[in-house]
């Protein structure tokens, strides 16, 4: 146990002595905000202009949190450069000489990528939440509306899981291309496109993004959805399954 | 203390560590010798548990380097290639790897101050020499002030300059009664740090001896003669029953009689000498023969 508290300071220093990480982890906050109030401010016109390409099923609430799921992709990059660092240079071999208990050096890696993104999310989730229902104006909701605080700690939460999803798999990737170019279009679009086709909504709702994302939804959504619960514990399994597959190719494998 | 015990390890087909067995004792530097590609860096690894053995063990004082509590501030180690991230700066690449160890932040500093790094610890490493990542590596190695010192290749990328600065180091760290374990594959600079070398190849070991020792078997030394007619006295040379090479400059090379019993020998058969020298092949053609028997004539 302090072995893994000591690794962790460790790991925390690397991260905040590291350009790549920082700037990643910094671009979470305005990219969050800004997309949430550029949403805000451009919807806010079309329902004062009774626009046609407002969805039928806009909800302000949800709406405020669409800036952290462009943000999430901050996230990931953050979460993948603090792994994949180790292997670029090889400062791997150093860190397992420092910490030769592979697995303890796998917690201490996974519990500063998991508890800097749940400390972060929580005032992304919220600024960019008031930012969204700010620009809203006269059409914004509060942050105290029904299923928003409940919505926002799952927020956190999905911000949680993604980013340790994304950390485990950068270990078994060992470089930074493999989980990025995976990651990022599936957060991005790639699910999304699955779940508009029939055939492959069923499944897609299962996929990592789709169902964690129902733990951010402010309302119980339609019966072909999962639930909140539902969907946090799909999440729970692939971040597990990361997590799970990681450690034991770190095992493995020479350093 | 450093033991290797039937230490063996392959990867596919190839058997990059074969079966080695040594001891190191603390307070002398044990150099690691042997061409590219001998096992030196697999050893070094198994040793330090980032490479299992498939056979055999390796263990620091007893244990494997796995069961060390602190590891860092039993053994120092410094490997080829595991460099830090090109983004740290060199002050916090140490605090990172001494807060691992718990060891005190003030250490740092004294480290960086050991190994002449003072004035750029707030630079990234990404901008450093190959000399200076070397003396960095070296400041890692030596933060926990451990007793045992695991160096692969530590004289890379070191300008003449360091490299004797580096041996100097390497000296007063075993005269501290530290065990000191340095690869390299440049004979002649071990042979002057050194007090006893380990040499291996392709896996096997080779020689475990003293550098003394090593000097004494292999550095053989031999009588170099100039004269007009070195045909002729070649012939009375193996008359008289010494061994006498005609070399490629025309020269006589002689072995197995001092200059003294040439010249007398030169003296009796009228031969005039141009030149008479006594000479000592390199420890580098010794190590040549030693870990590549089928080329004797290497250059």
């Amino acid at each position: 146990m302090r072995t893994v508290v000591a690794a962790s300071r460790a790991e925390f220093t690397k991260l905040r002595s590291m350009r790549s990480t920082l700037v990643a982890l910094s671009l979470f906050f305005p990219i969050s905000i800004g997309i949430g109030a550029l949403e805000g401010w451009s919807v806010r016109g079309a329902i004062a202009s009774h626009s046609p390409m407002l969805r039928s099923d806009f909800s302000a609430a949800q709406a405020g949190f669409d800036g952290v799921l462009y943000g999430q992709l901050a996230l990931i990059v953050f979460s993948v450069l603090l792994v994949t660092s180790e292997y670029g240079s090889r400062m791997i071999g150093l860190s397992l000489l420092a910490i030769p208990g592979r697995g303890h050096f796998y917690a201490a890696k996974m519990i500063v990528v998991g508890l800097t993104a749940a400390v972060v999310s929580i005032p992304a989730i919220v600024l960019a939440y008031t930012a969204t229902e700010f620009a809203l104006g006269p059409y914004g909701s509060s942050p105290f509306a029904s299923g928003v605080p409940h919505a926002m700690l799952g927020a956190v939460g999905y911000m949680t899981l993604m980013s340790v999803f994304a950390a485990g798999i950068a270990v078994m990737a060992r470089n930074p291309i493999v989980p990025l170019a995976t990651l990022l279009p599936l957060v991005l679009a790639g699910s999304q496109i699955l779940s508009v086709i029939g055939a492959t909504a069923a499944i897609a709702r299962f996929l990592p993004d789709q169902a964690g994302m129902r733990m951010l939804a402010v309302s119980v959504g339609s019966s072909d959805q999962l639930s909140s619960v539902a969907g946090f514990a799909v999440m729970l399994a692939w971040a597990a399954a990361a997590l799970i597959a990681g450690h034991v190719l770190l095992r493995r494998r020479d350093a | 203390m450093i033991e290797v015990q039937d230490l063996t390890r392959q990867f596919g087909r190839t058997v990059a560590v074969d079966k080695l067995t040594f001891a190191i004792r603390p307070g002398q530097v044990t150099a690691f010798l042997g061409p590219n590609g001998a096992g030196k860096s697999t050893t070094m690894r198994i040793l330090l548990g980032l490479a299992r053995a498939d056979n055999g063990f390796a263990r620091i004082d007893g244990l494997a380097y796995s069961q060390l509590r602190q590891p860092l501030t039993h053994v120092g180690a410094m490997l080829e290639g595991f460099g830090p991230n090109r983004g740290l700066k060199a002050f916090n690449h140490l605090l990172w790897v001494a807060q691992t160890n718990r060891i005190e932040r003030h250490r740092v500093m004294e480290v960086l101050e050991l190994v002449g790094l003072a004035g750029v610890g707030h630079r990234r490493v990404g901008e450093f020499s190959l000399g200076m990542g070397q003396r960095l590596g070296l400041a890692v190695a030596l933060l926990g002030d451990p007793a045992v010192l695991v160096l692969d290749e530590p004289s890379n990328g070191l300008d003449p300059e360091g490299i004797r600065w580096l041996r100097q180091f390497l000296r007063r760290l075993a005269a501290d009664g530290r065990t000191v374990f340095v690869s390299s594959h440049l004979v002649a600079e071990m042979a002057v740090t050194a007090d006893h070398l380990i040499v291996i190849n392709q896996g096997r070991l080779l020689a475990d001896t003293s550098t003394a020792e090593f000097i004494k078997r292999n550095a053989r030394t031999f009588v170099r003669v100039r004269t007009q007619e070195p045909e002729r006295f070649r012939r009375q040379l193996s008359a008289a029953g010494i061994v006498a090479v005609l070399a490629q400059d025309g020269s006589i090379e002689v072995s197995g009689a001092s200059a003294a019993e040439v010249n007398r020998l030169a003296a009796a058969n009228h031969i005039l000498l141009d030149e008479l020298s006594t000479e000592s092949a390199s420890l580098e053609e010794a190590f040549l023969r030693l870990t590549n028997p089928t080329n004797e004539s290497a250059p």
